[in-house]
This record gives C-alpha cells, sequence and structure tokens, in this order.
C-alpha cells in the first residue's frame, strides 16, 4: 500500500548539538559532488560552514529521498541570482522547486511539487551596540509605511524586534520563492494578517490571492516563515527551470489551499546514513 | 608562462589574497608586454579597480558590522555572505559604508554588492560623481 508521493517536505535540522570533528565535517562533505566542497570551505567562520554544509545535504537528501537519484547524479544548479534548482528535472513533479534556509541553531528545506515555495529562518536577536528601534530603523526603506507604523506601535523594544523580524521573515521567503536575488524590491511587498494567522500579500499595491504563507515559532528565538504561490511569479532566470508555468486557476488553488504540514526534525546523522 | 597559469588557478578557485596588478609587472619575460595586463582577472575590470584606500575602508567597516577577529583575511575578492553576513547584515554594512563616505546608495545598486571590491568599486563612483 503506497501513498501517492505529493513531493511536498517541511524539513528541519538543529545544527547545535552536531559537532563534528574535523574528519567528521570532511566525510560529511565528501558525500557531496566536488564543486559544491570549495563553496563551503570559502565560509570564513566555522559555523557558517556548518550551516552551509548541511544546507547542502539537505538538498541533496531530499532529492535523493524523493527522486531515488544517487548523490553524484544529482545536479543542483544556480541562476544568476543564486536561486538553486535541479536541472533537467525528469521527476513526476512538473515545477519541482526547493527552498533552504539557515540562521541561528537551524538549518531548513522545503520543497513543492507544482508551487514555487519559498523558506526563510530568522532569530531573533538583541542588537549590537543600538536600541531595537534604531537597528530597525536601519531597514525603514525595506518596509512599507503600513508595516513600519504596526512594527513602531508593536510595544516593548522586544516586541518591536520580533515584529520587524516576522515583516523581514515573510518578504525574504516570497523573493526566495520567485527566485529573486536581494535585488527585489522589499517596498513593493506589504503584509496584511490576522493575528499573524491569514497572511496575504500585496504587490505593488495590488492584494495577490495566488500566495499563502505560514511563520512559525521553532523556539524562543527562532522564527520560520514559508511562502507558497504561483509558478507564474517566479523571475524569468528561475522560471526557465520550471515545466509547467501556466496552471489551470482550479489546480493551483487546490495546491494552495492543501494544509500546511509542520517542519519534521532531522538529524544530519540521518541525512548522511541515507547516502550509504 | 608560470604568471599567466597562476592567474588562471587563481581566478578558479578565488583565493583570500586580492591579485595586484604590480605583481604581474615584476615577471621579467614580460616585462613590456601590455598583453599581460589585459589578462582575465577575478576583477571586473582592472583599469577601474577601486582605489586600496576605499578597499581597505571597506574591509575595516565589514570586520566591525560581522564582528570579525582582527586577524581574518578580507580582501577585495571577500564576498560578504562567505564572511557570514545574512541579507539584514549587508543591509548595515552598505549604511555603514554611505555614513563613512557620506554617499547615498540606491537600493538597486546596493543589492548588486556581492564582494568587498565590488562595495569599493560603487563608493569610488559615488565619491567621483559627488567631486
Amino acid at each position: 500500500m503506497t501513498e501517492e508521493e505529493s513531493g511536498v517536505r517541511r524539513w528541519l535540522v538543529d545544527i547545535s548539538s552536531w559537532r563534528p570533528s574535523p574528519d567528521q565535517f570532511d566525510a560529511a562533505a565528501a558525500l557531496l559532488p566536488p564543486h559544491e566542497r570549495p563553496a563551503i570551505a570559502r565560509f570564513v567562520k566555522e559555523d557558517d560552514r556548518k550551516r552551509a554544509l548541511v544546507s547542502r545535504l539537505l538538498q541533496y537528501s531530499l532529492v535523493h529521498h524523493l527522486l531515488r537519484i544517487s548523490f553524484h547524479q544529482i545536479n543542483i544548479r544556480r541562476t544568476a541570482e543564486g536561486k538553486p534548482y535541479l536541472q533537467n528535472n525528469c521527476s513526476d513533479f512538473p515545477n519541482f522547486n526547493f527552498s533552504t534556509s539557515h540562521q541561528g541553531d537551524y538549518v531548513g528545506i522545503v520543497s513543492e511539487p507544482l508551487c514555487l515555495v519559498g523558506l526563510d529562518i530568522v532569530s531573533v536577536s538583541e542588537p549590537q551596540g543600538e536600541t531595537a528601534a534604531e537597528f530597525v530603523s536601519n531597514f525603514s526603506s525595506y518596509l512599507t509605511d503600513h508595516e513600519w507604523n504596526c512594527i513602531v506601535g508593536a510595544g516593548t523594544p522586544r516586541d518591536v524586534l520580533t515584529e520587524f523580524y516576522r515583516y523581514w521573515c515573510l518578504k525574504e521567503a516570497f523573493v526566495k520563492a520567485v527566485g529573486a536575488g536581494v535585488g527585489f524590491g522589499f517596498r513593493r511587498l506589504e503584509f496584511h494578517h490576522e493575528g499573524w494567522t491569514n497572511i496575504c500579500i500585496c504587490i505593488d499595491g495590488e492584494v495577490s490571492k495566488k500566495w499563502r504563507f505560514w511563520l512559525f515559532k521553532l523556539d524562543e528565538t527562532h522564527l520560520a516563515s514559508i511562502a507558497k504561490g504561483d509558478p507564474e511569479d517566479a523571475i524569468n532566470t528561475f522560471k526557465k527551470t520550471l515545466s509547467s508555468v501556466t496552471i489551470a486557476e482550479k489546480q493551483l488553488s487546490s495546491a494552495l489551499d492543501s494544509p500546511e504540514e509542520a517542519f519534521t526534525l532531522q538529524t544530519v546523522e540521518e541525512l548522511t546514513q541515507s547516502q550509504e | 608562462m608560470a604568471s599567466i597559469a597562476g592567474s588562471s588557478a587563481l581566478s578558479f578557485a578565488r583565493p583570500v589574497k586580492a591579485i595586484n596588478t604590480n605583481s604581474l609587472a615584476f615577471s621579467p619575460v614580460r616585462k613590456g608586454n601590455t598583453f599581460l595586463h589585459l589578462q582575465p582577472m577575478p576583477m571586473r575590470s582592472v583599469s577601474c579597480a577601486a582605489k586600496k584606500d576605499t578597499v581597505d575602508k571597506v574591509c575595516e567597516i565589514v570586520k566591525k558590522q560581522l564582528a570579525l577577529p582582527d586577524h581574518t583575511e578580507v580582501c577585495g575578492e571577500s564576498k560578504f555572505s562567505e564572511l557570514g553576513a545574512d541579507s539584514l547584515d549587508t543591509v548595515e554594512i552598505v549604511m555603514g559604508l554611505e555614513e563613512h563616505f557620506d554617499i547615498s546608495v540606491e537600493e538597486s545598486s546596493a543589492q548588486t554588492i556581492a564582494t568587498v571590491e565590488d562595495a569599493a568599486d560603487l563608493i569610488d563612483k559615488l565619491v567621483a560623481g559627488k567631486a
């Protein structure tokens, strides 16, 4: 009795408990195709190298798990904007796409077969050497007036900080889903919500019915956002990698309205063992 | 030949050390050979390479924003992301640069900055534009 494979995944790894020796780190990196390793090595901080490695392990494990291809046969490329995608997607999932994010203790990946999907994880951390208000005002040109008012009116400095990070995280998830780099123009996006549920987006002033958003609290300091929406909104360089950009409205609605799943926690050991 | 092979190997490996046109001029075999100066380099355009002072200042501001230890090697080639900058850090770095150099960077330009060299190039252009 097999369930039809949906191609939908939500995986999360808590790397705080993964403390590999240099040999263990190298062994994990050796599972990836050679071209990925210099990219990981170039990160200056050890924690960033860890996150970069786990992020790639998640990508390859996910594709291996869903499409049953061995790591060395998986061809993950990046668009000019840096969006990773699976080249030569011969799977049953016409627009198979995924998004990874890492921050603090967490590295995550999300995938969808048809709709675009984006993930962003933030760590709500106290700014160094400036107040919450000062920190947030650095980013005022990336927020709309409405969002700005919601943020500064949120309450205590901690509330203001958290509110800011929610908006930022949602914008990042959308921008990553459509395959844009930081060049998208965050101020073009405005989020509306009811107690941070039923979150919807206005793009260039128009409400979009073809996007859904969710915010998750991973723990006391980490938030994650997921954006899911219409492949037509992908930017050109990413759109070219998709097979089924135009989807019938009914099919899109049904995909958008399918219930959102919780994250599954994976360990690095599980990811590395899956390839053995 | 060594310097040509050297530069292509370096451009693949994207080393931490910046490549400096002066080092090519030292090769006795290539003395006076203008062809050498047109070798493909990791930098965008040799003739528009950012001023060393600007690059140094950018390195300093970046190190501070990312709380990198002083001995960390940061140079023109260094990518912000590889130094540990996320999108928020990049915005703050650009703001720090705007304040220090008294310039205004448009959002669209800010977003093309990936390396220290990119930032220094942009700063030099904006500062020159003001003069």
